[in-house]
């Protein structure tokens, strides 16, 4: 919590809320989920083999894009595609960045929640660029 | 992937949210929301207001899907939109929401920028939409 907190009666500055947001993200940086969500994004990085393989899965996505999105895609396209898939996930790598990237976004989403119902607005929602 | 199961926050994550929420809570723009908030609600003619235009605005959109909207239809929801739009009460809630959401984006922005990846994607529920 910040020095200066104020009471019901001040308006809390902006360089205050801003530290409180600032002491909020060393304190969101420490737990365990977010420094296994580093060091599995930098061991993923660092895998050559599976950014090959994702590599690979995303080049033929984007070749097929098109043909995916009008489901034109044949058979033998679309069973490619599967496989280049498995590919990645089969990745221990991959499968453990996506596994930490899940329990990151427990805890985001846990603190979210309490932000969102103190202040009355879907925190997550109004500030993220997805479909809202 | 485990499906991860709602995790209990460390104590000093606990009070760093806590911090948080109590100096939003404080934050002009938040305050001021809240205030347009509450004039809003104990108003009872500008929620009606509300409640009307929302009503024509689905019983529009309802028609134009069968291609069966009426000139006096837009008309009447013309009509309540400009109602809308000179209440006083109802634009002070919709104008400081929209400033209490560009600041919840700043501070978003603040947070994703010392993390390094987008706090609001990451705690994007699915399907929150």
């Amino acid at each position: 919590m910040t020095d200066s907190a104020p009471n019901e009666l001040e308006i809390a500055s902006r360089e205050v809320v801003f530290q409180a947001a600032r002491d909020f993200t060393a304190a969101l940086a420490e737990t365990p989920q977010f420094k296994a969500f580093e060091d599995a994004a930098e061991h993923l990085h660092r895998d050559e083999a599976a950014r090959r393989a994702l590599d690979a899965y995303q080049s033929k996505q984007q070749s097929l894009q098109a043909v995916l999105m009008l489901n034109a895609a044949s058979e033998a396209d679309r069973a490619e595609l599967q496989r280049l898939h498995a590919a990645v996930v089969s990745q221990p790598s991959v499968a453990a960045y996506v596994q930490a990237q899940a329990d990151l976004m427990s805890v985001c989403q846990s603190v979210a929640d309490m932000l969102s119902q103190a202040i009355g607005l879907n925190v997550a929602a109004v500030c993220g660029s997805g479909c809202c | 992937m485990n499906t991860p199961l709602e995790p209990t926050l460390p104590s000093y994550l606990s009070l760093a949210t806590e911090a948080l929420i109590e100096n939003l809570l404080a934050a002009e723009p938040i305050v001021a929301y809240h205030r347009a908030q509450i004039l809003f609600q104990v108003d009872a003619p500008a929620r009606a207001l509300i409640d009307r235009l929302s009503a024509a605005q689905a019983d529009v959109r309802q028609m134009q899907s069968r291609r069966e909207v009426a000139q006096a239809d837009i008309d009447q929801l013309r009509a309540l939109q400009g109602e809308a739009q000179a209440n006083r009460v109802i634009v002070d809630y919709m104008q400081t929401q929209q400033a209490a959401i560009g600041f919840l984006r700043e501070i978003n922005r603040e947070i994703s920028e010392l993390l390094g990846v987008d706090f609001a994607s990451l705690a994007k529920r699915p399907g929150c939409c």
